[in-house]
């Protein structure tokens, strides 16, 4: 009987423990748990993916991340609502207050769009440094089929977009982490949260708009089936840029003369054409935008326009007086309570579409040509100057208002092309970048550059401090690291 | 003689009985007293019925011949029929009755009618793999009194609890029917991780218990401490909470047919303001608000087409309740068994029938003793529950939020004669639409809007349509053998299955009126829920338990020993597939299935699996010396698929041990001392639910894109308990005190942890880290007195939990939430944000507070914040802690009294020490939009002196859209959860028995009152963030009770 006791016994353990080790170790299910080797569609993701924080696609982070800033790329609080042209809504109120905290400088390092417009770019930079990981690895590029042109061709583009996205990142907070390659782990993470100095990360942008000028195949578009993809135009246009804001005048002047040999490029006879849907692609002025679509698998349409049928973006009173009298471009920035250069349609229907086909827009001929003024201006050339700023004159009062007519004879008159006071014609630049390019995310930069942030910002009753040069690192990046990551000077 | 009396005892009225039995037992008195010639010594057959003083027929007593061995147990009427002699005595027992010795004395019919005890020492209590005698217990169990728990008409088995247990903390998470139930044990020790109690139904641990029917609950022990939750290891840090379902007993068969019917009530509601004042209320705004010209609303205030709509009073109407249980029990020597079927529907208060909830159960028991050491049987319960998800939460689409922002100008209905008006959406919209529109060359002027775009709530409620349903099969088979001479060995086998299917459908019918947005595809489509769409899930989850135990008994003089040894392995797989359509040609129901939405934009499909293991080792030693000392010390080994391989095993050992005082001679004298006993208690319990199947390895999605870094060295999160606590019974038990002293220090929290986002868009990792306390004193107190016609009882409960965050991250050094902050020093999610300290009276006394920045935007009748660090700016750094939304003293009380054939029971609750963040009010009464507002709002500042606390209306941001102390509320309260009397007819047919026996009415009130100070819906829902939550409602009940 004892013995039949322990059978028992014994057998219920076996039993018991007989299945379990092998089920504690099993193949994870439903879910990818080892890098994947890339395969030809990875790899052109990888591309394309490294473009979408340049959109203003909605959640393209998280999911309704107000308090994160990670909604929509948030360059339209950065630059045009701390420039002053900008205020959060038309009737002020208590939404989203940390954006109004940018119309008076009493945001601190935990506000939402510093943290926001961080997120955006190392986020566009980590998807660049996976894409360049890929790439560089030609013995696997070799295996999977990719031709090397193609391969190039990708290469360009993603070298292109983490120098503009570094870019980004310096203008507005000074020395920054430089992350140039995916990590292995996430204790690498804290290894790489130390800041660079501002000239150093400046050298890799450098760099990278070198190896994407090599890599990009030339014409006005790299690849005429996909117009949106960075063009050689683009590199270029964003090596003089990277020139303008260190600079480097003779830089910017002779790396614009070679834009200007290509041929792709001139100013549209319509000042809207830049920004009208129907017009996408097929205009010249255009350099580098990002391609919002309608109706696409996932999502690309254009956000801000929901934010603008909640009532978001107006403009300033002194935005608004800042217009000389009768210029069309007024009309195409705000008439009534549109915003027409974001709708891309002379009408409000987009207004309150979270999902519209108006592009954004980084950089176009206009823009570029001003900056060749400024170059010219800074090095003497006074009269080559004020023709470039009388040929966007020219154009502005050539373009029919938004009701269809011309403005009146005597609208933008020539500027005096005799002037030889460099400050004078500087003071014209300044005013027509303010209106050429208003609402497109340049001023605040601008104001910076020009050394004249504090001076106008305080002339406008704001509470313009000199750290306010660059943006607080955010709060939760110096927590995050441990406080490897340090604080910019004065917050 | 004999059968005049027996002819007496069946005509008096059940009401009476209890005060016969003096008598009875005085007659009896008096035969005794008769010849002794007169008696036989020959055994008759003798029967009887007990029943408890309330009139109640008890089942499953034991009735006992004193110094023989017949025994014999009732039936569930309370019969029984036992042979013995005419001078026998018979001694009858019952668990958590006193025990009576009955002198036959000749007779053949008995009536016996026990009485509750207060020592419910000798209760024999499950403790998780085993049973204790509840004076051997040295952990802190707490057994619920289920005969008061009986008296809840609540549809979930959590709701029973709330209020009976000293630090046992349960809130409904809104008042929507089939919402969801919290029980918090001693307090939230977690960030990452669930802090919900492991449930063990039956022997099977499982986290859900809402698809059981309340009525098939024989008991709850609650098993609180270290030592008496740890033999369930990686999963008990949350505490267990143990539930055995009822068996069926031996005896004759029963039908038991219970039936209530109710009706439930909105209240605690705020006072809106009506058309008029709302108008003159937006014309202040509005001239407060810097505009220039005429203004809008002054001239509107002449129009003839407002409406005075109250949305609440039309949001919120009757709801009704009603539940039927049935159940069938009985069994031989042999075979015992009893099945269950119960409805319970819920039709809740909100308009429309799309807030409803309702649940089929069906529940068989079978015990069957094969032979004198062989028992198998089963336990299996089948349950489909369906819910209709409704915005209860103040989540979109929000229907009882906008019940509260709709301006009341605007009709329920549009008028027929109205342009846009159409028969199958009649509902008001955007605001005076078609005037709108007219005005506006035929389509909607966003831009001109007055009255906000707050959705009409009717219209809500009409087109609500998710439906959750949930279908499960719960239960297992066991076999048990005893073994050894005296049976002192047995060994358990108890396989189990929890089968779970889940399907979630909600079909969003478009409606309202076009706004001219959304996508070109919709264009003259109605603003909500725009395109139509469908979306459907199911999910499918096997658990599959299987325990093997092996418990030894042994009592050597005055040494008992009690050794369990037990293994068990779990094994889950989970799947769900889910599909979307939108765009749909026919909306009719016939046509709300994924085939018919088929628009190539809208496809999108998922499915997934997941799975997981645990297999552990477990075993306990219970030692009692004399039944003065008690030892225990138990060890569990968990092995889970879900560690990381750097850590795949985890130990949870416990050890207690109790004095009982009493016991000892030197206390025998000490007569008003009936029970005193000292224990203590130390282990250490694991929290494994912050971890997914896959958390220590890191995760990609289809593209190669790293989606999370993993952390091979991830384990569970480790809770260490402590805990004293004394148990005390005076006067012969009559009054009893239970006290416990805990702390509960949880460490390696499983703390997700974002890196640096200059890695790029990637989820958190978990990691182990932190540390988080919870310290309190826990103390029960009962009385009863059953000596006079007016018998009663009183169980009360308090508890205090302190709780704190000690340690957090080196990379994490705080966590802030919407409103909250969590860092070291302070309570979890700790309310954070600016104080108020008054308004600006005037311009002078602003200019001179805010003197560091310019600040035009700030005006006389704003909000003044606390200047924190002094420097006359208010930003982000002058942000401090504002309350603490986890509660610090709980408690409740229960009183059960009976008068003859009636009995009335009362639960008292309420919580202390609590803050919620009423974000319904900032909406409501601060918001920037003209949103109606609450009568508060009439008391705004509207000059200098008229008001410190409600600062100027307008539809500028006056302070109001920060985070503040002015939503920061106390939300304590105070609620009568349930009064329920009765009536019972007991016996009504004797023995002739021709449709029923007992017989009881009842009337029952739940949520009667409510005293509190805060001002949203309900200060019980469970969310710190109160978004507007569908509120409790009060509930009036009638119910029925047969037994046959």
């Amino acid at each position: 009987m004892k013995s039949m006791y322990k059978k028992i016994l014994a057998a219920m353990l076996i039993i018991s423990m007989f299945s379990c080790s092998k089920e504690l170790h099993r193949t994870p299910i439903g879910i990818i748990t080892e890098g994947i080797p890339p395969t030809h569609e990875s790899i052109l993701f990888s591309v394309k993916s490294s473009y979408q924080l340049l959109s203003n696609t909605l959640n393209i982070i998280g999911e309704w991340g107000w308090d994160d800033g990670t909604v929509l790329r948030n360059d339209f609080i950065l630059q045009d609502i701390a420039s002053g042209d900008m205020q959060k809504k038309w009737s002020p109120d208590g939404d989203q207050a940390w954006m109004d905290q940018f119309s008076d400088f009493s945001f601190t390092s935990s506000n939402s769009g510093v943290k926001g417009q961080w997120s955006y770019d190392y986020a566009g930079i980590a998807r660049a440094n996976l894409a360049i990981s890929y790439l560089t690895d030609v013995s696997t590029i070799t295996n999977l089929g990719i031709d090397d042109a193609k391969r190039k061709y990708l290469l360009g583009q993603v070298y292109f977009l983490r120098a503009f996205y570094y870019f980004d990142l310096v203008n507005l907070y000074g020395d920054v982490p430089l992350l140039l390659a995916p990590l292995k782990n996430f204790n690498d993470a804290y290894n790489v949260s130390v800041r660079e100095t501002k000239a150093n990360v400046y050298v890799q942008i450098s760099k990278d708009l070198v190896e994407a000028k090599a890599l990009i195949p030339g014409g006005k578009f790299s690849d005429d089936s996909e117009k949106w993809r960075v063009s050689k135009g683009a590199v270029l246009a964003m090596q003089a840029k990277v020139a303008l804001y260190n600079k480097q005048w003779t830089e910017v002047i002779s790396t614009i003369n070679e834009i200007e040999a290509l041929n792709y490029y001139s100013l549209n006879a319509n000042y809207f054409d830049n920004f009208s849907i129907a017009k996408e692609y097929a205009e010249t002025e255009v350099i580098f935008s990002y391609n919002h679509q309608s109706l696409t698998t996932p999502r690309s349409g254009n956000g801000l326009c929901a934010l603008l049928g909640w009532g978001f973006v107006a403009p300033t009173t002194n935005f608004i007086n800042a217009f000389e009298a009768n210029d069309p471009r007024l009309g195409y920035t705000v008439t009534g309570q549109d915003v027409y250069k974001y709708l891309g349609e002379l009408n409000g229907n987009n207004k309150g579409n979270d999902d519209a086909a108006s592009n954004k827009i980084y950089i176009r001929w206009a823009d570029v040509m001003l900056w060749k003024a400024e170059a010219l201006n800074e090095t003497g050339s006074y009269p080559a100057a004020i023709a470039i700023i009388n040929q966007i004159r020219a154009r502005a009062r050539n373009t029919v208002t938004v009701a269809g007519t011309l403005p009146p004879a005597g609208t933008l008159p020539d500027r005096n092309v005799a002037s030889v006071s460099k400050d004078e014609i500087q003071g014209w630049l300044m005013q027509e970048r303010r209106v050429e390019l208003g609402f497109e995310s340049q001023r605040f930069n601008d104001l910076k550059r020009w050394g004249v942030a504090k001076t106008f910002l305080t002339g406008l009753g704001k509470n313009f401090q000199d750290k306010n040069y660059l943006y607080p690192v955010p709060q939760g990046e110096i927590d995050r690291s441990g406080g490897t990551i340090t604080q910019n000077t004065g917050y | 003689m004999k059968k005049l009396f027996k002819t007496i005892v069946r005509c008096i009225p059940i009401h009476v009985k209890p005060a016969m039995l003096f008598i009875c037992c005085a007659i009896g008195c008096l035969f005794l007293q008769l010849p002794a010639t007169a008696q036989v010594k020959a055994n008759t057959t003798i029967s009887g019925k007990v029943s408890t003083m309330l009139g109640e027929a008890l089942a499953g007593v034991t009735v006992h011949v004193k110094n023989t061995s017949s025994t014999t147990t009732t039936d569930a009427t309370g019969n029984f029929t036992i042979n013995a002699a005419a001078d026998a005595v018979l001694e009858i027992s019952y668990i958590g009755y006193v025990n009576q010795e009955v002198p036959v004395a000749g007779k053949t019919s008995l009536i016996i009618v026990l009485e509750v005890s207060a020592n419910t020492l000798n209760d024999v209590v499950v403790v998780g793999y085993s049973s204790q005698r509840k004076a051997a217990i040295t952990g802190a169990v707490a057994s619920v009194n289920m005969r008061d728990l009986d008296k809840r008409r609540v549809p979930d088995v959590a709701q029973l609890l709330q209020g009976q247990v000293a630090g046992v903390q349960v809130t409904q998470s809104t008042g929507a029917p089939g919402d969801g139930i919290n029980i918090t044990i001693r307090g939230v020790g977690t960030i990452g991780s669930s802090s919900d109690p492991l449930y063990v139904v039956d022997g099977l641990p499982t986290t859900s218990i809402s698809f059981i029917n309340p009525a098939d609950i024989q008991s709850i022990p609650v098993l609180k401490d270290a030592a008496a939750a740890s033999i369930y290891g990686a999963r008990a840090a949350g505490g267990v909470i143990v539930i055995v379902t009822k068996s069926g007993k031996k005896g004759k068969s029963t039908i038991d047919i219970n039936y209530f019917n109710g009706v439930q009530k909105v209240a605690n509601l705020p006072t809106m303001l009506n058309a008029s004042q709302y108008m003159n209320k937006m014309e202040e705004s509005w001239n407060n608000s810097g505009n220039t010209g005429v203004n809008p609303y002054t001239t509107d205030k002449g129009r003839t087409d407002l409406a005075n709509t109250d949305w609440l009073h039309e949001l919120f109407v009757l709801g009704r309740s009603q539940n039927l249980q049935v159940s069938a029990s009985g069994g031989s020597d042999k075979v015992q068994y009893l099945m269950s079927a119960g409805y319970y529907g819920q039709n809740g208060i909100v308009i429309y029938d799309n807030d409803q909830f309702k649940r089929f159960s069906f529940r068989t028991n079978v015990n069957a003793n094969l032979t004198d050491r062989v028992t198998v049987g089963t336990n299996l319960q089948i349950s489909n529950s369906i819910q209709d998800k409704i915005s209860s939460s103040g989540d979109a689409p929000g229907v009882i939020r906008h019940a509260f922002l709709r301006p009341p100008v605007i009709g329920v209905y549009k008028d027929v004669t109205d342009p846009t008006y159409r028969a199958a959406d009649p509902y008001t919209d955007l605001p005076f639409y078609a005037q709108n529109v007219a005005a506006n060359g035929g389509s909607w002027n966003g831009g001109a809007n007055k009255y906000e775009f707050a959705s009409n709530p009717i219209a809500i409620a009409k087109y609500t349509n998710d439906k959750r349903s949930n279908l499960k099969t719960f239960g297992n088979v066991y076999a048990e053998i005893a073994l050894l001479k005296n049976k002192e060995l047995k060994l358990r086998s108890n396989l189990g299955v929890d089968l779970d299917m889940n399907h979630n459908k909600a079909f969003n019918k478009n409606y309202g009126d076009d706004d001219g947005g959304g996508s070109s595809l919709d264009a003259g489509t109605g603003r909500q829920n725009r395109p139509t769409n469908l979306n459907e899930e199911r999910g499918q989850q096997t658990t599959i338990t299987f325990t093997n135990t092996a418990n030894y008994t042994k009592k050597i003089d005055q040494h008992s020993f009690n050794v369990l040894l037990g293994t068990e392995y779990i094994t889950n797989y989970s799947s769900g597939i889910s599909a979307s359509r939108a765009r749909f040609g026919n909306t009719d129901s016939g046509f709300q299935y994924i085939d018919f939405g088929a628009f190539p934009q809208d496809l999108w499909n998922g499915g997934a699996a997941s799975e997981w293991a645990l297999f552990s080792l477990f075993g306990s030693v219970n030692y009692n010396f004399d039944n003065r000392f008690f030892a225990t010390a138990s060890l569990r080994q968990d092995a889970s698929s879900q560690f990381a391989a750097n850590n795949q095993h985890a130990l949870f050992p416990s050890f207690s041990a109790g004095w009982r005082i009493s016991q000892e001679s030197f206390m025998k004298d000490v007569d008003w001392i009936s029970d005193f006993k000292l224990r203590a208690s130390t282990g250490k319990l694991g929290n494994q639910s912050g971890l997914n199947n896959y958390n220590s390895l890191s995760i990609y999605d289809p593209q190669g894109t790293l989606i999370r870094y993993g952390n091979p060295d991830l384990k569970w999160e480790t809770t260490n308990q402590n805990n004293i606590g004394i148990d005390l019974g005076l006067f012969k038990n009559k009054f009893s005190i239970s006290a416990d002293y805990f702390k509960k220090t949880t460490s390696d929290l499983l703390l997700p942890l974002g890196l640096p986002r200059v890695v790029g868009d990637v989820k958190p990792t978990i990691v182990n880290s932190g540390t988080v306390s919870n310290t309190g004193f826990e103390l029960a107190l009962g009385y009863r007195n059953y000596e006079h016609a007016v018998k009663f009882s009183i169980n009360a409960n308090a508890a205090t939990v302190t709780n704190k965050v000690e340690k957090l991250n080196a990379n994490l050094p705080n966590i802030y939430g919407q409103v909250s902050k969590t860092e070291p020093g302070h309570p979890l999610n700790s309310f954070y944000g600016f104080k108020m300290t008054g308004i600006y009276q005037n311009q002078q006394e602003l200019d001179t507070y805010l003197n560091g920045a310019p600040h035009p935007d700030v005006k006389p009748g704003d909000i003044k914040f606390q200047d924190v660090d002094g420097n006359g700016i208010i930003n982000d750094n002058d942000r401090m802690y504002l309350g603490n939304p986890n509660p610090r003293f709980n408690y409740g009380s229960n009183l059960s009294a009976s008068y003859k054939g009636f009995d009335l029971n009362v639960l008292l609750q309420g919580v202390s020490g609590v803050e919620k963040y009423n974000d319904l009010k900032k909406i409501i009464d601060y918001d920037t939009r003209p949103f109606n507002h609450t009568v508060a709002t009439l008391n705004a500042w509207h000059g200098e002196g008229t008001s410190n606390t409600v600062p100027r209306s307008t539809f500028n941001d006056n302070g109001s859209s920060r985070v503040s102390s002015i939503f920061v509320e106390d939300a304590s309260y105070f609620r009568l959860k349930n009064i329920e009397i009765g009536y019972t007819l007991s016996n009504l047919f004797g023995k002739t028995k021709a449709v029923f026996q007992d017989v009881r009415f009842y009337v029952s009130a739940q949520n009667l009152f409510t005293v509190t100070n805060y001002t949203g819906l309900d200060p019980e829902a469970y969310n710190m963030f109160d978004q507007g939550t569908y509120p409790q409602s009060k509930a009036f009940l009638f119910g029925i009770n047969i037994k046959l």
